[in-house]
């Protein structure tokens, strides 16, 4: 399924240039917030951010970052079609593409919640978000590189989810929980940790984690199937 | 397509009279053109006069940020309230979702699209500079955010009127809430025109636009309300000097206009929160107008 | 040897229809898609490209459809119209990765060739980003043959690249057709066509309008009068004679030939060889004068 030349080349434009800078602020960012507040306070303010805005804002926005990266440009301005020109399996491409997405985000998003949460100690705690973010970072990749392939707005679309769906709303309503990400991820890191909440039942959080992940990638490859080459608009 | 050309006779050309004639009657000067620019910067922020496509994420988002306030004022008339259960200033700064993501996603409209693609050379052309130009698209995008957040304030305070509440409380409210918004527009316009102006892909701005108004301003938040536990009041109210939205609402709570902070700003906190509203707005819109005249020059 | 054949397709976006129940065959050499700007030409490319489905009808390669077929791009190379955007590649890393998709077997050598077939050699290792228009065109069509497909594709190549790469370019494109490749490529501009494919396919809002050499095609329109360039030992005589004739629309004097507007194709050729001989007359010289594609072209058009 995977085509080394198509993940090489979205890891060349995932690198290249000024976005490499823009995905590297992020954990940068993350880190460096955590640990002043750890050496500055005690008890658990420190801890306090990830849940707060290193999970549910940094993770998806790095998820965001990668697979509209590797995916968006190239639809965008239509020169997909110089790999879409060649006999490769659509899905191979939309695969290969997920790869480099998914290990942009565990990189950029989960491994930097992981270093954040153990500077704050709790070496089980830390896993146990770590294995939520993995989790989530993985659906998140699939998500929105499904949505890449729909949309020329693909990253306000995203952000809408994250922000409004899964932040505003799953705050007001407990019930948005069901059709969360990143509470899914929650769910299964809470199996490690009790520390962390418990928002919808554990077999609900992995089948629908699987669910959108394998249909997110099948989805974009299908859609790249069907790709059409239209004149300038 | 080629005009007369007599074989034998060696070459020949002749260009036709086709009637044109120069135009010597008044012409409007650049205080006309900067307006024009203005009016449609203002119409494409909404994707007014742009494909259907471009009008669904403006009115999405207004209509998004219409509802609670819709949702109020049916409240208010029908429980009799004698006070509506939010400020104008603190209804806006609680839709700070919305008006961020309207600002991250607009922006690039107004500043990216130009250079991307290079029709600012156009526009340099004519008598207007591209720094002007600049600076027409910075207060297209100030007044269209301005828009974004009066509106819903407007709403409720019709509403508010309506319900029979006090008029004068509500005025002076309203005026609190739209001074505020005045500098806020003012500020998000800048910031995000300057993200767009150096980041062209749409994607990049909008996660670049998003970085700021929201993740800074939720690590602001976090450490605010971190150093207020912690007893430390001043590094509070200094954390708010760093994000648009905190010291948004930093000063409207040293003006009483009603919204939440851990700590109130208030004494020489005050002036440095306005000054610092100020210089980075400015500082914006110079490098806005410093990348349109670099860009517009080449 | 492959043949690209479109049966009764067409393709409407919405109300717009872009092209309407074209039926055509494309084979080996070089063919021109000839059309004004909006008339279908890009659409009609997608298509044959397989990144359009027809609304109805067919479109073929050798038999296979096209629309979902990956399998077509081992034969077809394709230069879209679209700007690469891969700038970060140099112009060997963009086509050795073309020659990788296709999973060569000597991915590296048949790089190189083919840089060298388009004399893109010396400045392949320099970023895409720093290429001129025609440098990049010619990288465009050298990913597209790394792999030695038997149909060439391209839409609107000449756009933007100055005369002397044009001319390049075309050499490129005449000796692929010589080889026996399909090539198609698709114009606005006349002249290009005209020097470049004898065989051309005339589109004018998404009808095929025409279709052959263009020679063939500019006498099949007999309700137009035809331009004559006339050379004889007595152009004045002549002149006179002709006039007479009623296959002749109108005779002028022009420098040392005669221009002559033919309303009947067929008696004039039988008239004129006997009126000469009978007036001691001698002909130097008969040419169609306007029989360029522009005048095809217009006509064409304006129906």
């Amino acid at each position: 399924m995977m085509n080394a030349t198509i993940a090489k080349l979205a890891a060349q434009a995932l690198l290249g240039r000024r976005r490499f800078i823009l995905l590297l602020a992020f954990p940068v960012l993350l880190i460096g917030l955590v640990a002043l507040v750890a050496a500055l306070t005690d008890g658990d303010a420190a801890f306090q951010i990830l849940p707060g805005l290193g999970y549910p804002l940094v993770l998806p926005l790095v998820a965001i970052l990668a697979a509209s990266s590797v995916l968006g440009p190239e639809v965008d301005d239509g020169s997909i079609v110089y790999l879409l020109s060649k006999p490769v399996s659509r899905h191979g491409i939309a695969t290969s593409k997920w790869v480099v997405a998914l290990g942009a985000t565990l990189v950029a998003g989960a491994l930097p919640i992981l270093v954040a949460a153990l500077v704050t100690g709790d070496t089980t705690r830390a896993f146990a978000l770590f294995v939520g973010a993995a989790v989530a970072g993985t659906t998140y990749s699939a998500l929105f590189l499904a949505v890449s392939a729909v949309t020329r707005h693909a990253v306000i679309a995203s952000l809408m989810f994250v922000l409004i769906w899964e932040g505003l709303l799953g705050n007001l309503f407990s019930g948005v929980a069901w059709l969360s990400v990143g509470q899914w991820g929650l769910r299964i890191g809470h199996e490690i940790s009790s520390e962390l909440p418990d928002p919808a039942n554990l077999p609900w959080a992995i089948a629908a984690s699987v669910v959108v992940t394998v249909a997110g990638v099948f989805f974009a490859g299908d859609r790249l199937r069907s790709f059409t080459l239209r004149g300038e608009d | 397509m080629s005009e007369s050309t007599t074989p034998g006779t060696g070459r020949s050309g002749v260009i036709h009279d086709l009637g044109y004639r120069r135009y010597d009657g008044p012409r409007e000067g650049t205080g006309a053109i900067a307006r024009t620019l203005f009016l449609t910067g203002l119409r494409h922020a909404y994707g007014l006069e742009r494909s259907g496509k471009s009008k669904v994420m403006p009115f999405l988002l207004l209509g998004m940020s219409l509802l609670p306030a819709a949702i109020i004022v049916g409240v208010v008339v029908l429980t009799g309230l004698r006070s509506l259960p939010v400020t104008y200033a603190g209804y806006t700064s609680q839709t700070q979702l919305l008006v961020s993501l309207f600002a991250a996603a607009q922006a690039p409209v107004l500043f990216s699209r130009d250079l991307r693609h290079r029709s600012i050379v156009l526009y340099a052309a004519r008598p207007l500079s591209s720094a002007a130009f600049g600076f027409v698209r910075w207060l297209s995008m100030s007044v269209a955010l301005l828009a974004f957040m009066v509106i819903p304030t407007l709403l409720m305070f019709v509403g508010a009127l309506l319900a029979g509440l006090d008029k004068s409380d509500q005025l002076s409210d309203l005026y609190k809430a739209v001074v505020l918004q005045v500098f806020l527009a003012a500020l998000v316009a800048g910031i995000t025109g300057l993200v767009s102006s150096v980041s062209l892909r749409r994607g990049f701005a909008v996660v670049g636009s998003v970085m700021v108004l929201i993740v800074l301003t939720g690590v602001v938040t976090a450490v605010q309300n971190i150093a207020q536990s912690q007893g430390s009041d001043s590094v509070s109210v200094g954390a708010g000097l760093f994000s648009p939205w905190s010291l948004y609402s930093g000063l409207g709570n040293a003006w009483d206009a009603g919204t939440r902070v851990p700590v109130s700003v208030d004494g020489a906190w005050v002036p440095a929160y306005v000054l610092v509203l100020l210089l980075v707005a400015a500082g914006c819109v110079l490098g806005l107008v410093a990348r349109f005249r670099k860009v517009g020059s080449r | 040897m492959s043949t690209l054949v479109l049966e009764s397709a067409s393709r409407w976006f919405g109300n717009v229809v872009a092209v309407n129940d074209v039926t055509l065959t494309i084979g080996p050499g070089v063919t021109g898609l000839l059309g004004p700007n909006g008339a279908g030409k890009t659409t009609l490319m997608a298509m044959m490209s397989g990144f359009l489905a027809p609304s109805s009808g067919t479109v073929t390669l050798d038999g296979q459809p096209v629309w979902r077929n990956t399998e077509i791009y081992r034969q077809v190379g394709l230069v879209p119209e679209r700007e690469l955007s891969f700038g970060y590649l140099t112009g060997r890393q963009f086509v050795r990765a073309n020659a990788d998709l296709h999973r060569l077997p000597d991915a590296a050598g048949a790089t190189e060739r083919i840089l060298e077939v388009v004399d893109m050699v010396e400045p392949a290792q320099r970023r895409l980003d720093t290429y001129s228009k025609g440098m990049r065109q010619r990288v465009k069509i050298a990913a597209a043959l790394v792999h030695g497909p038997s149909v060439l594709l391209l839409d609107e190549p000449f756009n933007g690249v100055d005369p002397r790469q044009r001319m390049h370019l075309m050499d490129l494109l005449r000796r692929l057709g010589d080889e026996g490749r399909t090539v198609l490529f698709s114009s606005h501009i006349l002249e290009e066509v005209e020097r470049l494919a004898r065989h051309i396919e005339v589109v004018v809002s998404g009808r095929h309008a025409a279709s052959g050499d263009f020679g063939a095609i500019r006498r099949l329109m007999t309700d137009r009068p035809v331009q004559y360039a006339l050379q004889s030992s007595d152009n004045r005589t002549l002149a006179s004679l002709l006039m007479s004739q009623d296959s002749v629309r109108a005779v002028s004097l022009n420098g040392d030939h005669l221009d002559v507007q033919v309303d009947d194709l067929g008696s004039f050729a039988v008239e004129l060889p006997g009126l000469a001989r009978q007036h001691d007359v001698t002909l130097f010289e008969l040419s169609p004068s306007d029989e360029s594609l522009e005048s095809v072209f217009a006509y064409l058009v304006a129906r």
